[in-house]
């Protein structure tokens, strides 16, 4: 039912892509919530390595920086396990500049309603250097899509259920923290609360907490009072695009990537869609002074698709492109975009920033027995034990496609031949949806590097016909 | 980062709120190789007599194009080419059919010159590599490389590299085996026979496929760390803890 309502909203074409856009949870929970057969923590039945201190006459207090995936996921699995939790986010309606796709596994672990899903795409066109255009997705499932959502819903959504939780919401800048005093004493946070008024400079006030939960996005504030240390970022720079209605029948389900040194010397631009509009991009890490020469060029790949749209708004932010140095700190612990779980090649943040969300608050919650006691940087610590294990091979392995296929012309084009393989698409989609590493049958892994070397060496010995030409 | 995104909506040439639309200006610059490639694709096209008249025709109604002023259609150019205004900065060959090569157009004696696919397709990539194009979705670009076969690419690149370093290879280790002969008194037989110089061999046989150059030893070196930095930048976190306990 939920989905017939987002299907005849759709159609009518009144989607607005408005930023102040105010819906109750209750409007957005479509869905009867499900009987507790995802228990979002594990009951406690740890043994602490050394006793932390019992709070008395209080619970713990924890202070969730940033109020996107990250800091919503995490703020509600703190306050359902008892623990007294702050979300402070500088801007409540903040549209971010994102492709917005979410994999499938995010709405069920994180019990995503499907309206706020404005969009489902099933295939995807990948566009090589020469033109070389390759279908994926014929190996989807019919219930298997990667989920377009407006940031702005899907972060609105994720923080107010948290509210509902008990986590409370400060419309707020932080500033900066005080480290504590002693061995259990309190960070004191300094922040800019704002009133209603807009426009207003805001009242500076502090606030006392046990714990903090860096979630507040590339340029942590947080990571900054901790000298967390710095890490390379890749500038994504993106224009929306409002094309005729004709030309976005196109990509109603339709996702493009364009590889190629014209477009991106290290990464790959996009055609993404989004609610009425489409979303024409590109990044890069070495070259961020040509930003404006790639999106160019990205637009004059696309051209004959976007030609007689309008821009109506453009758009740039920095992506992490690896961990910062140090995720935690004391009682401090980085997630999402602020910690750099960010992943090559695809440059895929939302999913990881909500999971490391809610690792670091189960963490938090197991550490101080839902709340009952202080907790210390070994309880922290194990989130980050948990998270390295589930999911460093998923980052190692995007990171070994990009080292080798988006090192050059050649290579790209390799690698859209090899996309053109089904098992290369079925590999590719069920390690995007289920986010497991799984080997396949040793044999299709085995022609699969035979196909690859094969397709490397072509493309290879076709760049060195092409500079004998140039000579 | 507000700050950020105003800074971005600013600029003139990007101002989100014109009705700006997407004009092709920005790629009438890509002019002067046009009449050259065409004059390429003439010298040494095979297709034979009428493919280079028509190429010959066309030149002269692409380069009074490039001033900006649209050809009327010349009657030769038989191609199927939809975008007639446009028609100016698109690759053109008369055997790139339907986004792909057709090999019929490259036999010789009844055999498929492949050698002749090579070349053409990496003219192709040499020209849209100089003047990008849209990608287009009623002329999908189809071909994939594995239509040449294996072969064919081996006999192109492969056999002429090998024969040479195994001709290297050859002169020096015979020498080699003379003068460790001469110094040593051991015979081939008994030279094989040792460890180390089984060794030796392994080394220099590695070291001959990937050091062809004197850059691929850096090149090597560059590789081996490009490999294990994004593991130390994970494990980043977890050296701050050993330091302190």
């Amino acid at each position: 039912m939920a989905e017939h309502r987002q299907l005849s909203t759709w159609h009518n074409g009144h989607l607005s892509c408005a930023r102040d856009l105010h819906r109750t949870p209750a409007e957005l929970r479509q869905d009867p919530p499900k009987p507790a057969a995802k228990v979002h923590f594990k009951k406690t039945h740890i043994v602490a390595s050394r006793t932390n201190p019992k709070l008395s006459n209080r619970n713990l207090r924890v202070a969730v920086i940033g109020g996107g995936p990250a800091g919503g996921s995490a703020a509600e699995t703190l306050a359902k396990g008892g623990v007294e939790t702050f979300i402070i986010e500088r801007k409540l309606d903040n549209c971010k500049p994102c492709s917005g796709a979410i994999p499938i596994c995010m709405v069920g672990e994180f019990d995503l309603p499907l309206d706020i899903i404005d969009r489902k795409v099933t295939k995807m066109k990948m566009i090589s250097p020469s033109n070389v255009t390759v279908d994926i997705g014929r190996t989807l499932k019919p219930h298997e899509y990667i989920g377009m959502v407006r940031r702005e819903i899907l972060d609105a959504y994720l923080r107010d259920r948290a509210a509902d939780n008990g986590a409370k919401v400060i419309n707020g800048l932080f500033l900066k923290m005080d480290m504590p005093k002693g061995q259990n004493a309190p960070y004191l946070l300094h922040y800019t609360e704002y009133t209603g008024t807009k426009g207003g400079i805001g009242e500076k006030k502090t606030l006392e907490v046990d714990a903090v939960i860096g979630a507040d996005g590339a340029n942590s504030k947080v990571a900054k009072s901790i000298n967390a240390g710095d890490y390379e970022c890749a500038l994504a720079f993106q224009e929306r695009i409002r094309i005729p209605d004709e030309k976005m029948a196109y990509y109603e389900n339709l996702a493009e990537v364009y590889v190629g040194a014209d477009v991106s010397p290290d990464f790959y631009g996009w055609v993404f869609p989004k609610c009425n509009h489409v979303a024409v991009g590109t990044g890069t890490v070495t070259h961020k002074g040509d930003i404006k020469k790639l999106q160019l060029a990205t637009r004059n790949r696309a051209k004959d698709k976007i030609l007689g749209g309008q821009i109506i708004r453009v758009e740039a932010h920095p992506i992490p492109e690896h961990p910062r140095p140090r995720r935690l700190s004391g009682r401090v612990a980085l997630v999402g975009d602020a910690a750099g779980y960010v992943t090559k090649c695809s440059g895929e943040g939302i999913y990881f920033a909500a999971k490391s969300g809610r690792m670091c608050a189960e963490a938090i919650v197991e550490g101080s027995e839902n709340g009952k006691r202080m907790v210390d940087e070994s309880d922290l610590r194990k989130y980050l034990e948990k998270w390295d294990k589930a999911y460093w091979p998923t980052y190692k392995v995007l990171d070994v496609l990009q080292k080798v296929f988006y090192r050059s012309n050649p290579a790209r084009e390799a690698f859209v031949e090899m996309c053109a393989d089904e098992y290369v698409q079925k590999m590719t989609f069920d390690s995007y949806f289920y986010k497991k590493v799984v080997p396949g049958n040793p044999l299709d892994d085995l022609k699969l590097a035979f196909n690859t070397i094969g397709s490397l060496v072509r493309a290879n010995a076709l760049k060195r016909e092409m500079e004998k030409l140039s000579s | 980062m507000s700050i950020s995104m105003a800074l971005f909506s600013a600029p003139a040439s990007f101002s989100p709120c014109t009705s700006h639309s997407q004009t092709p200006k920005p790629l009438f610059n890509l002019r002067p190789k046009r009449p050259q490639f065409n004059l390429l694709i003439a010298a040494s096209g095979d297709s034979g007599g009428a493919a280079v008249a028509v190429s010959v025709t066309e030149e002269q109604p692409m380069a009074e194009a490039a001033n900006g002023s649209v050809a009327a259609a010349p009657a030769p150019i038989a191609e199927e080419e939809k975008e007639a205004e446009v028609v100016l900065n698109t690759f053109k060959d008369p055997r790139w059919v339907n986004g792909t090569w057709e090999l019929k157009q490259f036999e010789k004696d009844g055999k498929t010159n492949w050698d002749a696919v090579i070349d053409a397709e990496a003219r192709r990539r040499k020209w849209l590599q100089d003047n990008p194009e849209s990608s287009s979705n009623e002329n999908p670009v189809v071909f994939h490389t594995s239509i040449i076969p294996w072969w064919a690419w081996m006999k192109r690149y492969h056999l002429p590299e090998a024969e040479l370093l195994n001709g290297r290879a050859a002169m020096i280790g015979f020498f080699m085996a003379y003068l460790v002969d001469s110094l040593t008194g051991a015979g081939l037989v008994d030279q094989m026979g040792n460890f180390f110089c089984k060794s030796l061999l392994f080394v220099a046989v590695v070291g001959v496929l990937l050091i062809r150059k004197n850059e691929d030893i850096e090149s090597v070196k560059k590789l081996i760390e490009e490999t294990t930095l994004y593991d130390k930048q994970w494990q980043a976190s977890w050296l701050d803890e050993n330091k302190k306990d």
